[in-house]
């Protein structure tokens, strides 16, 4: 994957302001609209197009918290992905255990609350989670190890998103 | 990505999904997870006086490759003794699942769940054992 933030012409930085992304989003898709190339060479509208669509990438990436983490880590070097990472503690995978198994016995039951309450302690830990990348890619600066060190915290956050996708599958369930 | 057909029917049909007390000394539960995916997955066995698989249960929660391979994993090593379950190797499910390059950490992952559900068979055992000892 090509750089992101350089796609974009961003500062790499974790605590990215989504204002501030969709702006740059907005500002080049309108730059490289296929309406202002209507008259170019061929080549030319092309170049456009496959920037056009490296950019709408490179967006959906940044948006998107532990995609932005892994852009930060792999461009300094941190090895991610499958194998590359640090173990989960034990006590990590307790717990996902623990309220994967309590959701999909709500989704069963069907029990709307059960869901809620679940979601509302979820968010609260995957905010803390957030909160501590933030500070930690902060404090890192561009220090390998520092950084490196931020992996669990960032395993965390893969799992607390995994679990948000079977909430919303189960809150879609529901509402239909 | 298509999945091989043998891994749809794990994965519509799984065997032995369930659980078995933690607690039990003669059970032992593995506990494993891939943080580059989110993927969890607990296996446990329940081993006799000779030393055989007699039970084992899996709860997965991942990938349809995942949840594949420890189902497969689970069918594979009842009956067998611990010797012969901690000598299977992930190749194997990858062979038998056809899972993808991109799928083989879900057989890896298989394959430590089965060790360490083996491991903490033993601890549990050899503490047993000091305990009796006194």
């Amino acid at each position: 994957m090509s750089d992101a933030f350089a796609v974009l012409g961003l500062e790499p930085r974790f605590d990215l302001e989504p204002a501030a992304l969709d702006a740059r989003h907005r500002a080049l898709s309108a730059a490289l609209h296929p309406d202002k190339f209507a008259g170019s060479a061929a080549t030319e509208r092309r170049l456009a197009l496959g920037k056009a669509i490296e950019v709408n990438e490179a967006y959906r990436a940044l948006r998107d918290p532990v995609k932005r983490a892994e852009c930060l880590l792999a461009a300094r070097g941190v090895p991610i992905g499958d194998g590359a990472e640090p173990r989960p503690p034990a006590e990590l995978l307790m717990e996902i255990m623990e309220v994967r198994e309590e959701l999909a016995a709500a989704r069963r039951a069907k029990d709307l609350p059960a869901l809620e309450r679940l979601e509302r302690a979820m968010r609260t830990k995957e905010q803390a989670t957030t909160a501590a990348l933030t500070q930690g890619f902060a404090a890192a600066g561009g220090a390998v190890e520092l950084l490196a060190a931020l992996l669990p915290e960032l395993g965390k956050l893969r799992y607390y998103r995994r679990f948000f996708e079977e909430l919303e599958a189960a809150m879609d369930e529901l509402s239909t | 990505m298509a999945y091989s057909d043998k891994v749809i029917d794990h994965y519509e049909n799984p065997r032995n999904v369930g659980t078995l007390d933690k607690d039990d000394s003669t059970v032992g539960t593995g506990l494993v997870g891939a943080p580059a995916c989110g993927d969890v997955m607990r296996l446990q066995i329940k081993v006799n006086d000779a030393g055989v698989i007699e039970d084992a249960k899996f709860k997965t929660f991942g990938c349809g490759s995942a949840i594949a391979s420890s189902s497969l994993a689970t069918e594979w090593i009842k009956g067998k003794s611990l010797e012969e379950a901690e000598a299977l190797k992930n190749t194997q499910i990858v062979e038998e699942l056809n899972l993808p390059p991109v799928k083989i950490h879900c057989s890896v992952l298989a394959e430590d769940a089965i060790k360490s559900a083996i491991a903490d068979f033993r601890a549990k055992q050899a503490a047993k054992r000091a305990l009796d000892e006194g």
